[in-house]
């Protein structure tokens, strides 16, 4: 119901003020007398703590407050509340907390941090997710037993601190046709440090026995929750607001060092300001987990997939957080992208005594879908089949089953493989190959979602015409909230997206809201945002009809004005309408609310799943061209395609903008990302000097076709488009150094080193001797037989 | 020892200890906290101002070696509030996304703009390469640094 188009090319209004330096990031705040904050870590993976006596650090010079683990009874999590704020009695990880100080100087804090007495004994650590799973292992919470669990139905034991299953169909039958080849396939990746630019900072104050934490975060109602229940008070207690935000990608997802702050700012009565260091963000940044898969398929020669099975090993580091819910996404991952006959998979999220681990764009997926791409070309080298072909045949399309019986609408992926086509044959040939590199090209799929769950709005009519949305969104840097929002508010109600005014979110102003990422925000926010800017319309509507004396019916709202369809100029301006409701009736306001409606898995098909089926699903085709040369085993990326369902695009500019620098990230990803664990358990990248991301002369411009029309329930038709663009990327890459050289690529990043290994035939195929031969040998919990389908 | 520090054209004293960075002294004394120390190693180039004319990281360099010298910091690079070249041409393309590296990318364009006018499009390429962006891919920072190269 609008009478403007919401597609628009809509610069944001935040430029021009952060390239003049002016934009205040919660790490450019500085209240007066505020105190300065440190945290105390600890310096063993795993250990015992003997002595903790902060009364010397107490009386030194500036010291205002210093709080430990006996100032914050509570524990948090995702399905189980395992993770306390300081380490309590025992050390899980190199870098746990151990105590904060609160300080007049960053300096005289970390002078006492030097002075806090502290005395540790070393207990045995696992360090790999192998050592985890061994069958004398440590356990990294021996008293998992006790553990409040939040979400029933995942299997725990031990060290597994989560298994989420799904068996659908008769994988065993599969496998024991006469008229199948059976293809094996394990790969390896590590973790992923997000490097957002601004690292995570607070400032917290205590003010009428409330807290009030202003926070570089993506989700201010989950700090608010999850404040609260580590504090041990009700979350109503606890108000977040958020400035904008220096780059988010995830890893401000989670409860961070607010916790920190708020009992030092109650215990000192003075404002105080936290910011990590970016040695504590390399070294205790909520990373892209490492991962090992096993992935097995029963293949008919003429390239039907009538049985797949997998195992995912997930390390969640010491704690569970969001791992526990990933274990969800294998299902739609590894069962996304192809017509499978039966399929079972299991999704395990181990313990290990290492920093924890959290969420990164498309988390989970991109690995998956980097073992899904190099599994699915090794099915198509074996049958005999070219593997473009191979995929054209087997993409998910209209009535497809996912992994856990969802139900598939429209055929997608078919389309976009065919408009890649196009635009891969549309390209200028490249010159003649003469300078002894080894060229490769490779087209990937990808199955992706959009995290819905609820979201509110407010959209408040002012008497000058402008409107304001007031919601919890963040502006993290991906525009929606400067760009998709106010487009949608604006193009309702018929007013220029500059006048609706986008409130920063404050949880004591706004309603809640799930936060920033996943794909989310333009959809959850958008259809909230559109509902409330619509009860706006049809108030103003109604009043405007007063006026004009003409049916709310025969009236448009556009350009500012409330007119009678068809006699432009006729009426009054939106401004008008608004200042005579609100003397008459009052202000006029509107509010929207909106959640996913939640698509059920066939019945006994999953377990220990936080979504049974992806509410929106969203598709992606890469291309991609590259050069290897042999001598350096340096891989360049000569060309990079990305055909992206977007659903609807609301703005495309923007959207190009998020897939040239999702793909960029991707490839840091795919080619030179790469976070090693030392075998104390430290991260061994302390830094930008030894943690390498893209550089401008790494990148490629990002050829982009933006596929519209596909079904979605989002506003306007809308899909989320941030998020996705990394999805493939690693597969696309790895995929195309594989046929480049002729090699088996098992492992990520394709580093010269890692590359020159493999040109040499020096790499030893990966084994995974932790991931037991039989599927059903790798689960604590035998999954059901499901109903019917067996 | 006081430190007598010229920055964005205004003489200023500073008490601060002689080896501490420039990059906290701007942002915690002066208040001008477009410069960001992000890594603090000197790599990543968001805490970039001009010394003397040319390009510095601020986080490496103690103050005292600024004492003395012409300093210019993203917010002294606006006319009248008015954008420069090359930030009207990076908010034209619509190449801002969180922002946090931009302040210091700004610097190292605007004075790759007076110094290489003839740059082309893989000069600007090598020149960002003390600049990371997490977030754009810097193709859309390379479009509009040859937009305002071409904006006479």
């Amino acid at each position: 119901m609008s009478d403007v188009s919401a597609t628009m090319d809509f610069r944001r209004r935040d430029a021009a003020d952060k390239l003049r330096g002016r934009t205040r990031y919660t790490v450019d705040r500085y209240l007066p007398g505020m105190l300065h904050a440190a945290v105390l870590r600890a310096g063993v993976p795993s250990g015992r703590i003997v002595r903790l006596d902060t009364s010397r650090a107490a009386r030194m010079p500036g010291v205002r407050a210093i709080v430990t683990a006996a100032d914050a009874p509570g524990m948090m999590g995702i399905g189980i509340a395992d993770h306390p704020l300081f380490a309590r009695d025992v050390i899980r990880y190199d870098g746990e907390p151990l105590a904060a100080v609160a300080a007049g100087t960053l300096a005289q804090a970390q002078a006492a941090l030097a002075a806090i007495d502290v005395e540790i004994e070393p207990l045995p650590a696992v360090i790999t997710m192998a050592d985890a799973l061994a069958s004398d292992a440590p356990l990294v919470h021996p008293n998992w037993r006790d553990y409040e669990v939040l979400l029933e139905g995942g299997a725990r034991k031990g060290n597994v601190a989560w298994e989420a299953t799904v068996v659908r169909g008769n994988v065993d039958a599969a496998f024991a046709r006469a008229d199948v080849e059976i293809i094996e396939s394990s790969f390896r990746v590590g973790r992923q440090n997000h490097v957002a630019f601004e690292p995570r900072a607070v400032v917290a104050s205590y003010e009428d026995g409330r807290f009030h934490i202003e926070t570089s975060t993506q989700v201010p109602w989950g700090i608010r929750n999850a404040t609260a229940r580590l504090l041990g008070v009700p979350p109503s207690q606890v108000r977040v607001t958020v400035p904008p935000v220096g780059g988010g990608f995830g890893l401000k997802f989670d409860l961070a060092i607010e916790p920190f702050a708020a009992l030092l700012a109650r215990a000192s009565g003075r404002p105080v300001r936290l910011v990590n260091s970016r040695e504590e963000e390399m070294l205790t940044c909520l990373f892209r987990e490492n991962a090992d898969v096993r992935i097995r398929s029963a293949v008919t020669r003429q390239g039907d997939i009538v049985g797949r099975e997998a195992v995912v090993l997930m390390d969640c580091g010491a704690y569970g957080g969001e791992q526990i819910f990933l274990t969800t996404m294998t299902a739609h991952t590894l069962g996304g992208n192809y017509r499978l006959g039966s399929v079972r998979l299991v999704s395990r999220a181990l313990y290990t005594n290492t920093a924890p681990n959290g969420a990164f764009r498309c988390c989970n997926g991109v690995y998956n879908t980097f073992a899904l791409e190099r599994h699915t070309d090794e099915i198509a080298a074996r049958i005999g089949m070219d593997p473009l072909l191979f995929r054209r045949r087997n993409v998910l399309g209209d009535k497809d089953l996912g992994a856990t019986g969802q139900v598939f609408e429209a055929d997608v992926l078919s389309p976009m493989l065919e408009r890649m086509d196009t635009l891969r044959d549309a390209a200028a040939p490249r010159p003649a190959r003469t300078d002894g590199r080894l060229y490769g090209r490779a087209t990937t799929v990808g199955t992706w979602f959009v995290f819905v769950g609820p979201s509110a709005a407010t959209v408040n009519m002012n008497a000058d015409g402008t409107a304001t949305l007031v919601t919890s969104g963040v502006e993290i840097g991906s525009g929606s909230m400067m760009q998709g929002l106010p487009q949608i508010v604006a193009s309702t109600v018929g007013i220029p997206p500059e006048s609706v005014v986008v409130r920063a979110a404050d949880t004591d102003a706004a309603g809640y809201d799930v936060g920033v990422g996943g794909g989310r925000t333009t959809v959850s926010l958008g259809a909230a945002s559109l509902s409330a800017a619509q009860e706006v319309r049809a108030k103003l509507l109604k009043v405007a009809s007063e006026m004009i004396e003409a049916a709310p019916e025969d009236l448009v709202m556009r350009h500012g004005r409330v007119e009678i369809a068809g006699a432009p100029g006729s009426g009054r301006t939106v401004a008008e309408v608004a200042t005579y409701a609100q003397a008459k009736h009052g202000p006029v306001s509107g509010t929207g609310a909106f959640t996913g409606t939640g698509v059920p898995a066939m019945p006994g098909c999953v377990a220990g799943h936080f979504i049974d089926a992806i509410d929106m699903p969203v598709f992606a085709v890469h291309d991609c061209e590259v050069a290897v040369d042999p001598e350096t085993g340096h891989v360049e990326v000569l060309n990079y395609r990305v055909v992206q369902d977007v659903g609807r695009a609301l703005n495309p500019r923007a959207i190009h903008g998020q897939i040239q620098g999702g793909v960029v990230q991707g490839l840091g990803y795919a080619l030179h990302e790469e976070v090693t664990m030392g075998s104390n358990g430290r991260v061994c990248q302390s830094g930008f000097e030894t943690y390498r991301v893209p550089l401008a002369l790494d990148v490629v411009p990002v050829e982009i076709s933006l596929y519209e029309g596909a079904p979605s329930m989002g506003p306007l038709g809308t899909k989320g488009a941030g998020e996705v663009p990394i999805l493939n990327v690693g597969a696309a890459i790895a995929c195309a150094v594989a046929n480049a050289t002729g090699k088996r690529i098992q492992e990520l990043p394709l580093t010269p080193p890692r590359v020159l290994e493999l040109l040499l035939d020096r790499k030893r195929d990966l084994t995974l001797p932790h991931i037991a031969e039989a599927w059903a040998d790798n689960l604590v919990r035998p999954h059901k037989t499901p109903q019917g389908n067996a | 020892m006081g430190l007598s520090l010229t920055v964005n054209g205004d003489r200023l004293a500073s008490a601060a200890d002689p080896t501490t960075p420039l990059v906290d002294i701007l942002r915690e004394e002066l208040h001008l906290t477009g410069a960001k120390p992000v890594c603090r190693e000197g790599f990543c180039g968001a805490c970039m101002v001009l010394i003397d004319g040319k390009p510095t990281p601020s986080c490496l360099m103690p103050a005292a070696l600024a004492d003395g010298c012409e300093i210019h910091t993203v917010e002294g690079l606006t006319t009248h509030g008015q954008l420069n070249r090359i930030q009207s041409a990076l908010e034209a393309s619509d190449a801002v996304q969180c922002g946090m590296c931009f302040p210091g990318m700004v610097v190292s364009l605007t004075h790759l703009l007076t110094t290489r006018p003839d740059a082309t499009r893989e000069d600007i390429r090598a020149a960002l390469t003390g600049n990371i962006c997490r977030c754009t891919g810097y193709e859309r920072i390379v479009d509009a640094t040859l937009l305002a190269l071409a904006t006479k």
